[in-house]
């Protein structure tokens, strides 16, 4: 499942990153990548609030779309 | 000796710069505020052995692995000019994303010491951290600091000085699959062995907080932009209308308007100078200079009241909602940060984009940043709101709401003409609100103020002892009855005559828009100074001698051509460092140039038919030049589209 498709609230297991390098890269540093936790707290204004580790991101649509989940 | 300081976005590192410093860098808990490394001596208080230390501030960045323009900087600094010591600050609300990083460091060969920072954050949440376990499983020694209340600086400096003159390299950590393919999975792992055993949480860092549930309100979908203009509104119509402007009208009648010229002038006459010397420093320094100064409190207020905005947490939230909106035209949320940063000054506005990765939403948010209204325009708009508009408070803040109008059209017509895609995507960390720093916006606006202060006692002083010579003399250097044999009223008059179809006449105008490109309180500046002979009255005084010049449709116009038309020539070199080449330098300044004339026009024209129902001076050159505007736009965008090319990449 993909996290854009996730339920508010939820804590999902990372399946995969999907799309360009440099952000799988990135997502990577954040700490979002392959069994790690992601939580989606919220939707706002077409963005996706997400918590990994322990801080909280926005990011936008495309970017939600690129992170799988193990659901 | 040469310390780097070195961490992850919004861990506190400028904090702690400008503490050991004693600087006053821009701090902001939104990732690039800090695009430049940037270097200072330290205080003695920091440095009891008066040794020789450079500290070094570098962006924040999460890995050493180059995502971003700030992790570029950080890593070549770092590769390149080997520092002796690294001080790594680590967030300490967030300690498993910075060891990431921090173990990236460690292999550099560069001892490091680390910073264990918001302390004071962690104990409130109740979270432990083993700081003696932590240094033994990374080989390097950890201080816990709090940057803000400045609680171990001293022993973290002392800490970093003893090290960097040991000059023992450090030690890299070891851990299993460090050299194979997947080695940054085999980090990570590294990282999560330690934290289970050093850190002991007492927070579930995914349940909803208060913070979210604000932001749930601040960033809605419906209710995020509404808010957002209610903010800005409340922040420029407190600086222009309210408090900022009630102490400039003080200072500009009272203090600039009687208390300092007639000291200047009992005191000159007292010593005996030549009344042409006295004429000089009294109209000419004092006057334009005084009529810029006068300005300050406002000034000082809306960087008091910015300072306090941006350190409370909301900008994050501002680039989240205005990303939707910004995508739109082929920017992203990211491209709002240059811009609040324009709100001070373009130069650093414009600097900041270059955290934006992708190259034709950096090109664009260049050429659109100088749009945002800056400290200097203040002057401008505070002038011309006091003369015309004294009854209408919404005059003032909806400058500011039509400068956000221009941004979404200008990129809207931008993304046209050069058939632009954006490729780029949005993160932004949202970091948790606080309650703003009164002492930091307070140190922040001194700061400002006197940044303001020394521009308006140098360069502007200098434009202005030129702008009196030259509309008192004339070519053969005679002094001149008639300000119209100038050589100022030459000069102005060849420029004159492109700004009638905005209905603008008088060489005055022109004159006054020249000097603007030097500076924009120039503007201020150059009318204090050529009005002076034609009138006792001071400048800002509702329906002053300025109101000879300007029905107040034209002088709102004259507002816009001189916010909208290009920046000052120091923040044109920005841009042209920025945009790399001078072929783009120039499609910016003619774009900017064209934006800022069409609006003019647009609003004189348009405005003199609507409000006095008759045509303004220059009305047939205005509906040609329309057309010819109209053509050219047409063609290029249909241009452009056929192509089908991104003519943006190619270039």
């Amino acid at each position: 499942m993909l996290l854009s498709k996730a339920k508010i609230g939820q804590t999902f297991n990372v399946k995969s990153v999907e799309g360009k390098e440099k952000i799988q890269k990135f997502l990577f540093s954040l700490g979002c990548f392959e069994g790690e936790e992601i939580t989606l707290i919220s939707k706002l204004a077409g963005n996706y609030v997400v918590n990994i580790k322990d801080s909280r991101y926005a990011i936008d649509e495309g970017m939600a779309k690129s992170i799988v989940l193990e659901a | 000796m040469r310390i780097a300081l070195a961490g992850n976005p919004n861990s506190g590192k400028t904090t702690l710069y400008n503490a050991i410093t004693g600087k006053n860098e821009n701090v902001g808990n939104w990732s690039g505020v800090t695009v430049a490394k940037k270097e200072a001596d330290i205080k003695k208080k920091y440095n009891p052995k008066g040794m020789d230390v450079r500290i070094v501030d570098l962006p924040g960045t999460y890995s050493i692995s180059p995502f971003t323009g700030e992790e570029k900087i950080t890593r070549d600094f770092i590769l390149g000019e080997k520092p002796d010591v690294i001080i790594n600050i680590v967030d300490g609300a967030n300690i498993s994303r910075s060891l990431f990083f921090t173990t990236q460091l460690l292999e550099l060969g560069v001892p490091v010491v680390i910073a264990l920072n918001k302390s004071d954050i962690v104990s409130k949440r109740g979270d432990q951290v083993d700081v003696d376990a932590l240094s033994k499983a990374l080989n390097c020694r950890i201080i816990t600091t709090t940057a803000t209340s400045e609680d171990g600086l001293l022993k973290l400096m002392n800490e970093a000085i003893e090290v960097g003159t040991d000059k023992k390299p450090q030690i890299q950590p070891d851990f299993q699959g460090k050299d194979s393919k997947d080695s940054d999975t085999a980090r990570q792992k590294f990282v999560d062995d330690i934290i289970k055993k050093c850190q002991v949480k007492n927070r579930d860092a995914s349940k909803v907080t208060l913070s979210d549930k604000l932001d749930m309100i601040v960033a809605h979908k419906w209710l995020g932009l509404p808010i957002f203009f209610a903010v800005m509104w409340a922040v420029f119509s407190f600086s222009i209308e309210g408090l900022g402007g009630y102490l400039s009208g003080y200072s500009n009648d009272i203090l600039f308007g009687e208390i300092v010229p007639n000291a200047a002038n009992s005191f000159l006459e007292g010593m005996g100078v030549s009344p042409l010397l006295q004429a000089l420093i009294v109209d000419g320094a004092i006057g334009g200079v005084g009529a810029v100064i006068g300005f300050l409190p406002l000034v000082m207020v809306l960087f008091f009241c910015l300072s306090l905005l941006e350190d409370s947490g909301y900008m994050a939230r501002v680039a989240v909602v205005m990303d939707r909106f910004f995508k739109k035209i082929g920017l992203s949320g990211k491209s709002i940060i240059p811009m609040i940063v324009g709100s001070g000054c373009a130069i650093p506005g414009v600097m900041a984009t270059r955290t934006i990765d992708d190259i034709n939403e950096r090109r664009m948010t260049t050429i659109l940043t100088p749009f945002v209204p800056c400290g200097a325009k203040l002057p401008i708009i505070a002038l011309f709101v006091a003369v015309f508009f004294p009854e209408n408070v919404w005059v003032g803040p909806s400058i500011y709401m039509i400068a956000i109008g221009m941004i979404i059209l200008g990129g809207l017509l931008l993304q046209r003409m050069f058939d632009w895609e954006n490729t780029s995507s949005f993160i932004m960390e949202l970091p948790e609100y606080k309650i703003p720093s009164i002492k930091y916006a307070f140190s922040q606006m001194i700061d400002k103020a006197k940044a303001f202060i020394y521009k308006a006692t140098t360069i502007i002083l200098v434009c202005n002892t030129f702008v009196w010579f030259a509309q008192a003399y004339s070519w053969g250097l005679n002094p001149v009855e008639d300000q119209s044999l100038s050589i100022l009223a030459s000069l102005g008059s060849l420029i004159a005559p492109l700004l009638i179809p905005l209905g603008f006449v008088g060489w005055q105008l022109a004159a006054a828009s020249i000097t603007g490109f030097i500076a924009k309180e120039n503007v201020v500046a150059t009318f204090a100074v050529l009005l002076a002979v034609a009138s006792e009255e001071a400048l800002h005084l509702p329906g002053g001698v300025l109101a000879e010049f300007f029905t107040p449709v034209t002088a709102f116009a004259y507002l816009a051509f001189n916010l909208f038309t290009p920046p000052c020539f120091a923040a044109i070199g920005a841009m042209n460092s920025e945009l790399g080449s001078k072929k783009w330098l120039f499609r910016a300044l003619g774009f900017q140039f064209g934006v800022g004339y069409t609006l003019a026009m647009l609003i004189t024209q348009i405005g003199s038919l609507v409000v006095y129902g008759k045509p303004a001076v220059g009305f047939v050159p205005a509906i040609i030049i329309t057309a010819l505007i109209a053509v050219y736009l047409v063609v290029t965008i249909k241009k452009s589209g056929s192509k089908g090319a991104k003519v943006g990449v190619e270039a």
